[in-house]
């Protein structure tokens, strides 16, 4: 069974196309690794040998950086819009990146089941620390009855109420 | 915004019952609940039309009464949210009900470590609840629980697949020494 159907059969339909990242959701094994960030959430098909072995720590290829975090590598660190944080050289290792080195680095908290090989992320830091330091609304993609996504920035031009509710 | 990790199987009858006419969006992963700090529903948020927070979170009913569970009173205070949410509409940036900085910064505090890790926690929990893993699911609720008791979401939404949600509701209501939903704070020019 593919990852996708999969996730419906076990009630998860309203995960928008755009929500998982589909890089590894159509291969018929699972994941090397599965990444919970923000309100998305990414297939891994390569990671790190360390990753299979040292509890916690989760080593990426560089160039899935962007699709999970954002972030970019540069010359001068790793970079997303006007942050660049430095990348100290033991945190990479030939085409891949201790993610979780770099999210301690961040002041980003990461909660992992290794043994399932599920790395959750939280909020960010560096990023500036939320709501709590920025009244600009985050823009969280939420996706509607039907799947698809809708970006809470696509409101901008009017007032916006959003209201949270549930059916439990 | 439904925050229901069930989907549109657990969300969308109640959608229909209400013949929403309003963009209806189905939260799986509580990714709102995290963005903006809700711990219950239902909550609203006023966003105006630069994205600027105008108001954060706070209980969003539409009526105004008190409810007794176990002896306990729970009020909501529906008619003073939506007459201030009217007159936001109408008048914008000149509504009393506009937070200052200072206010918002007030009602709005950093996430303490805690806190934090309670969210990365629930996340997993939420996964492996949509993954059909509900052991891995209930040991990690039960963590993000521990971590951040008075977030009402963490413990509902596992309630919803375990069973006894409302016995345990209301076990944890009366014993619950805050305010189940916090009072509105509606004075103008705060």
């Amino acid at each position: 069974m593919q990852r996708r159907d999969f996730l419906k059969a076990v009630g998860a339909a309203s995960l928008a196309p755009g929500a998982i990242d589909d890089a590894a959701a159509d291969t018929a094994t699972s994941p090397a690794a599965t990444v919970l960030y923000d309100d998305h959430v990414v297939a891994l098909d390569h990671v790190g040998p360390d990753s299979k072995r040292a509890a916690g720590a989760l080593w990426i290829r560089k160039r899935d950086l962007p699709r999970v975090n954002g972030f970019a590598l540069k010359p001068q660190g790793a970079c997303r819009a006007d942050l660049c944080i430095p990348i100290p050289k033991e945190m990479v290792r030939g085409d891949y990146l201790n993610l979780t080195a770099f999210a301690k680095k961040a002041g980003q908290l990461v909660v992992a089941d290794a043994e399932a090989r599920v790395w959750s992320f939280g909020e960010m830091q560096a990023l500036g620390g939320g709501l709590s330091s920025s009244r600009m609304a985050p823009d969280v993609t939420v996706p509607d009855r039907l799947g698809r996504p809708v970006h809470l920035a696509g409101f901008r031009g009017k007032k916006a109420l959003v209201v949270t509710w549930a059916s439990w | 915004m439904a925050q229901d990790t069930g989907g549109e199987a657990a969300a969308g009858k109640w959608y229909d019952a209400a013949k929403a006419t309003f963009t209806t969006l189905v939260d799986t992963l509580h990714s709102v609940s995290s963005a903006f700090q809700l711990i219950n529903v239902p909550m609203g948020i006023w966003i105006d039309e630069d994205g600027r927070v105008v108001r954060p979170a706070e209980p969003a009913w539409t009526s105004t009464r008190t409810s007794v569970y176990g002896g306990k009173a729970l009020d909501t205070e529906g008619e003073e949210y939506v007459a201030a949410l009217r007159d936001w509409v109408t008048n914008g940036d000149r509504s009393p009900y506009v937070l200052s900085d200072e206010e918002f910064a007030r009602r709005v505090k950093p996430r303490s470590p805690a806190e934090m890790e309670a969210e990365a926690t629930f996340k997993l929990a939420v996964w492996f609840q949509q993954s059909g893993r509900p052991e891995l699911a209930a040991k990690y609720f039960e963590r993000a629980q521990t971590l951040n008791p008075d977030d009402w979401n963490y413990h509902r939404q596992e309630w919803s697949f375990t069973g006894d949600a409302d016995k345990k509701w209301l076990e944890k209501f009366k014993g619950f020494d805050k305010e189940y939903y916090p009072k509105l704070q509606l004075k103008k020019g705060g």
